[in-house]
């Protein structure tokens, strides 16, 4: 097990105001979530001396600007103006829940104290995905001719292999997408929060890229969501009850760029990352109480529960029926609706949850009688990391 | 079946590590990078061998036949100059002589309905202009 188990917990969280998409620059959005973490935390900004992001635009063939389409650690220097700043990092691999473990190294390190991590995710008006131009250089060169356009459907086709090769059908998803849509109701934050889907909505919705109907796929917008870490010791003595770090880790197996429908590429990462996050914490999938498992588009989910060990390779979609995921079902997933009913925020509000529902926080949605909360924060493959939160230090 | 002769496809850019591939496709060959010490072939093209680090690495013909690993039908044009072929199917490949090299197509000459997991098929040559000519695939022995 891992000598820093414990020793660093989430605090305060935060969000912003959800918007289909952007009316005000992306900066106000992350600025709100921020200092919404803080307050929750009980502290003053200036107590705040870490900050930490991951910035990346998803959205392809868009300017990247500072404060209105990512929001980058200098960005929040300059709203901040933190008098005791004392580190800062904006991370390049393994998105957002890599911004979380490097503030977990920077509190063990005892290079600051209080550290905020935020995601800020801009929606731009018109295409979200605005493809290559005439020509296709670099690693889009052996796809965007054949018309591999976005991310949707380099995901599409590892789905596809994993349905073929299981003899399994796409319907069954509809309980994935149907079940997160009612755990967002009980979650004012959600975009989705007071919109009904049936699972007729999903099997009746046009398709986008085969396997991928509409409802597989989560929806663009323009948010932020925020957190407060700092150590066990100074976390006891906050406001809100600590989410304790008991063990993460972050996907290590390596993908070639250009290299797409890998269906053992997301099972490599998941078992990678989550392996280690296992031995950790000293817990097995048997041991979990609640899980986020991230879901960009529905099939992440469906990786994520076979590579991190919760049911055999080629049953997750047998997995979650009857009533298994519901929040008093066997392991209650994406419990705050997922990113197919907040929205696209990436991992963070996933984090986020998995924290809320350790610490006994989650309201309305709150899972009975939690003691270990799972995270799955990106898709397993490339940008995945794993995170076990816990209600009491052991 | 999909009318992909109002398709304006992206033309792909070669660089120092790909251009060994486009060279051999506008002959109507396809080339694929091997590694010369481990001998396992690897597509995309990288800068060492993924498999046993080496660096010393060829480009070399295969046979041009295979099985698709997999595939999605795209039903909504992100890159709009695809509209016109929608439905299509957007194939992964994965050659005979390959295993592991996953190259993407499309399926050519036949509904889109045919594409399947495992299903052969070979490959056949579409010039994109005088300089590029894309290696594509259609089932095997299936089409004229």
């Amino acid at each position: 097990m891992w000598e820093h188990r414990c020793k660093v917990a989430v605090s305060g969280v935060g969000f912003s105001r959800v918007t289909r998409s952007a009316d005000i620059p992306l900066a106000a959005h992350a600025l709100e979530a921020v200092k919404g973490a803080v307050e929750d935390s009980g502290l003053a900004l200036a107590d705040v001396d870490g900050l930490a992001t991951y910035p990346e635009l998803p959205a392809t063939g868009h300017a990247v600007i500072d404060g209105v389409t990512i929001v980058s650690v200098n960005c929040m220097m300059a709203m901040l103006k933190l008098p005791n700043l004392a580190w800062h990092v904006q991370v390049e691999t393994v998105n957002i829940g890599g911004a979380v473990q490097q503030a977990v190294n920077a509190l063990l390190a005892g290079v600051c104290k209080y550290a905020v991590v935020w995601r800020a995710m801009h929606n731009p008006k018109g295409t979200y995905q605005n493809l290559p131009g005439t020509h296709a250089q670099g690693a889009t060169q052996f796809t965007a001719p054949y018309g591999f356009g976005g991310p949707g459907q380099h995901m599409a086709v590892a789905y596809t292999r994993w349905l073929e090769r299981h003899g399994q059908s796409r319907e069954k998803m509809a309980t994935l997408a149907v079940t997160q849509r009612r755990h967002s109701h009980r979650n004012p934050h959600a975009y989705f929060h007071k919109v009904e889907l049936t699972r007729e909505d999903y099997l009746s919705s046009r398709m986008v890229a085969y396997p991928f109907c509409l409802y597989d796929c989560d929806i663009p917008v323009q948010g932020a969501v925020a957190i407060v870490l700092t150590t066990a010791d100074r976390a006891r003595d906050l406001r809100p009850r600590p989410a304790y770090i008991a063990g993460y880790g972050q996907r290590l197996a390596f993908e070639v760029a250009g290299r797409i429908g890998s269906l053992s590429s997301y099972m490599d990462g998941g078992r990678s990352s989550s392996r280690l996050t296992w031995e950790r914490s000293g817990f097995s999938p048997r041991d979990v109480d609640v899980a986020q498992i991230y879901d960009g588009f529905s099939a992440s989910v469906i990786y994520g529960l076979e590579s991190y060990g919760f049911c055999k390779e080629g049953e997750a979609l047998d997995f979650i029926q009857d009533g298994r995921i519901e929040l008093d079902g066997e392991l209650p997933l994406n419990t705050f609706g997922g990113s197919l009913s907040t929205g696209r925020i990436h991992g963070l509000w996933h984090i986020i949850e998995g924290a809320l529902q350790a610490s006994g926080r989650a309201g309305e949605r709150q899972v009975k009688d939690v003691d270990v909360s799972f995270v799955g924060a990106s898709a397993p493959i490339v940008q995945g990391t794993t995170f076990i939160f816990v209600r009491e230090p052991y | 079946m999909s009318d992909w002769s109002k398709v304006t496809r992206p033309i792909p850019v070669p660089n120092e590590w790909t251009k060994p591939f486009w060279d051999a496709a506008k002959r109507g060959v396809l080339a694929l990078q091997r590694c010369q010490a481990c001998r396992r072939f690897q597509h995309p093209p990288y800068a060492t061998c993924v498999s046993c680090m080496a660096i010393d690495l060829a480009f070399e013909p295969v046979s041009g036949t295979g099985a698709i690993y997999s595939y999605t039908i795209m039903y909504h044009a992100g890159d709009k100059r695809f509209a016109p072929a929608v439905p299509y199917a957007s194939i992964i490949v994965e050659l005979d002589d390959a295993p592991g090299a996953l190259l993407a197509a499309n399926l050519l000459d036949a509904p889109y309905t045919e594409a399947k997991v495992g299903r052969r098929v070979e490959v056949i040559f579409e010039p994109l202009n005088d300089d590029i000519t894309l290696p594509q695939f259609r089932l095997a022995g299936g089409a004229n």
